[in-house]
């Protein structure tokens, strides 16, 4: 049975003359122990799908099912204790509280749970032993480089077991070095059992991944697993023709990505105003 | 579930440790409300104390006549002028007066006390800064103060010319500690000094203030050298038996009344009695002025207010991330409220340790001796929680009620 199950889900900001539609009508479905890369263009959504699978929003319309249970329609406390229990975040720019050493950053999931103060402490500790920066622990999160910083906030996510762990864009932030030791830390857990969602730019990364989803304009256009160790093959495509990028796309807002990709499915309705000028212009 | 609050009070304490000197200038309107007020009651408690202390000393059986009627209760505005006065105006008592309430069997000892007006003249120039005052020979031992140098005059030198000193008065006039056997001039007469009165406990806003200024003189001389218009404020009398003050009270009143024909120009008071009505003046002035000191609390309180809105606009990010992990509305509402309880009562204890620095001030450099009891101090920490819970809550509430992801997007 599949751990994250969306159906139709579609998310509309504002409303009236304003609304923009950020998701629409997607189905998802991810198994247990997946390692999802999901790809596409800035401003396709694919933030919006995370923070609707991470319970940090709720979809307009649809229905979501986590771990076997309807989560669509959550109030905020609920959602929250199964943020809490269940998922892992890990943000494109760390966020750790700086005020906070090292050791108690990763152990503030805990202190929502209630959970003693040593015995938190000493999990945190052992997490943080986990990703390899237990020498850090009593660092304040300005003196970390930003790989460490990233590591620790990894030992944060991981520190209640979540079934799930969703990262937005997890190397964003950070050089090559640094992003490789990332990926290697959040593939040897997947290797143990965890579900992962990742949002990621760098096609090279989805050498890490199991499965590619390619999002547009709030869709999912393409999806293919990939075996490990190997660049999905549409995003081969796109990082190969990535210096094909003309002036001319970019005025359209299109990158290479997109271009690679085959057309949309034809069963999608027509565009929106906002978007069938963009069209217009690639024509 | 037991270490929730813990948890909530360490992001508390955490996010104060940051902003020192923001958090004090916000716990200033709490500071300055906390320390005045317990100031102004721990003064109010200690002249109260003074007063009963003083009554104590004295003993309380000694009876007091004043001229105008005393009604007893809130009411008492008469009262209330004479005893700030020191003085009272309305003066009906008489010689007369005072010599039948001495020959009175029931009474042991008493002396009228008359203010005499006049310029007295010593060695170093004239005289003002006390009143003369004449009483019998029984003045001391009526009050239970002891005379430090010479002796007091009796009650056979009630036309003699002596005068005793309050022992401010007696340095003032002379220059010297013991001027015995001195003279100066007052009305056109030499009085001699025959003795010092052993320094008075004084007490702020009792007619004692005024006797370590005073000169005594007898007076049938003070009515003498006045021709008779010095007026008698008060009848000082004992009891001969301390267990029937009440009908000595009586019997003085019986007395006086048949004098006046019936008429109650005059107030027959145990010394327990004229307590409670300073008692009443003290309590309503000290209420007072700690109402208006309590609304700088109130405007503390504002304060602590606009601080953490401000705190909770900043602190968005903040919010989002923990919301993320997994906080609740409720544990972010408690975090929140914790900080603002935290500095209200951070402010409260600051401002009890300076009350109690003003205390001491007082006490080493004036005469008053205010007294910070446990009850007020109770009081206080209670306020300046409720303050932080109170304006607390709706930044609190704002900060619980945010959209984690709006939250996650501020920077």
């Amino acid at each position: 049975m599949a751990v994250i199950e969306l159906k139709d889900v579609s998310k509309l900001y504002g409303f009236g003359d304003a609304t923009t539609l950020a998701l629409d009508e997607v189905n998802l479905s991810i198994e247990q122990g997946e390692f999802v890369a999901i790809m596409g263009p800035s401003g396709c959504g694919k933030s919006t799908l995370m923070n609707v699978i991470g319970l940090l929003d709720r979809p307009s319309h649809g229905n979501y099912t986590l771990g076997g249970k309807k989560v669509g329609r959550l109030r905020p406390n609920q959602a929250a204790k199964i943020r809490r229990d269940t998922i892992g975040f890990i943000f494109q720019s760390f966020n750790l509280l700086p005020r906070l050493t090292v050791l108690e950053n990763v152990a503030l999931p805990l202190t929502y749970k209630g959970m003693s103060q040593t015995k938190r402490l000493k999990q945190a500790s052992q997490m943080l032993e986990r990703v390899g920066i237990q020498n850090r622990e009593y660092f304040m999160p300005s003196q970390l480089s930003g790989g460490q910083l990233q590591c620790a906030a990894i030992a944060r996510a991981l520190v209640n077991n979540p079934k799930l762990i969703i990262a937005d864009e997890p190397t964003g932030n950070l050089d090559s070095a640094a992003s490789r030791l990332v990926m290697e830390l959040l593939s040897e857990i997947h290797k143990m059992g965890n579900t992962i969602l990742f949002v990621t730019h760098n096609p090279e990364l989805t050498r890490y991944a199991t499965r590619v989803v390619y999002m547009h304009d709030g869709s999912i256009v393409h999806d293919e697993k990939t075996p490990l160790g190997q660049v999905a093959g549409k995003a081969r495509r796109a990082l190969y023709s990535l210096p094909k990028t003309s002036e001319e796309d970019d005025m359209a807002g299109v990158s290479a990505l997109m271009k690679a990709l085959p057309d949309k499915p034809a069963k999608r309705k027509p565009r929106k105003k906002t978007t069938s000028k963009r069209k217009a212009v690639k024509k | 579930m037991r270490s929730l609050p813990r948890g909530h009070i360490k992001a508390g304490l955490d996010s104060m440790r940051r902003a020192k000197w923001r958090n004090f200038w916000t716990m200033l309107g709490v500071i300055i409300g906390v320390s005045s007020v317990i100031t102004i009651v721990s003064i109010g408690e200690g002249v109260k104390q003074q007063i009963s202390g003083q009554i104590h000393h004295v003993g309380s059986d000694l009876i007091t006549v004043r001229p105008a009627q005393l009604s007893t209760g809130e009411s008492a505005g008469a009262t209330n002028i004479s005893l700030l006065s020191g003085v009272t105006i309305a003066g009906s008592l008489s010689s007369a007066d005072a010599l039948a309430v001495h020959n009175l069997s029931e009474v042991a000892a008493s002396t009228p006390l008359s203010a005499v007006p006049g310029k007295v003249q010593a060695d170093n120039g004239v005289y003002s800064a006390g009143l003369v005052i004449g009483a019998s020979g029984d003045l001391p031992s009526l009050l239970k103060q002891d005379v430090e140098f010479g002796e007091f005059f009796s009650n056979g030198d009630d036309n003699e010319y002596y005068a005793v000193l309050g022992a401010h008065a007696a340095q003032k006039m002379f220059q010297e500690a013991v001027p015995l056997g001195r003279s100066f001039t007052f009305h056109g007469q030499q009085f001699m000094v025959r003795g010092i009165m052993k320094s008075f406990d004084t007490t702020p806003l009792s007619q004692d203030a005024n006797f370590n200024n005073a000169i005594f003189i007898p007076n049938g001389v003070a009515q003498q050298v006045t021709k008779n218009t010095a007026t008698i404020y008060e009848i000082l009398a004992k009891p001969k038996d301390a267990r029937h003050a009440d009908a000595t009270v009586a019997a003085i009143n019986h007395k006086l009344e048949s004098l006046h024909g019936g008429a109650g120009a005059f107030t027959v008071l145990r010394q327990d009695q004229s307590q409670t009505n300073s008692d009443a003046v003290l309590n309503l002035l000290t209420s007072l002025v700690a109402g208006v000191a309590a609304i700088s609390l109130l405007v503390g309180g504002i304060g602590i207010m606009n601080v953490m809105s401000v705190s909770v606009v900043e602190r968005l990010h903040e919010i989002g991330i923990r919301k993320a992990i997994g906080a609740t509305n409720r544990q972010i509402l408690g975090q929140f409220m914790v900080e603002a309880t935290a500095l209200s009562l951070t402010g409260g204890i600051i401002g009890i340790a300076i009350a109690a620095g003003v205390d001491a001030a007082l006490r080493f450099f004036t005469d008053l001796r205010p007294v910070l009891s446990w009850q007020i101090i109770l009081l206080a920490t209670g306020v300046s929680v409720i303050v932080g819970v109170i304006f607390g809550s709706f930044p609190a509430l704002k900060a619980a009620r945010k959209d984690p992801i709006e939250a996650l997007r501020a920077e």
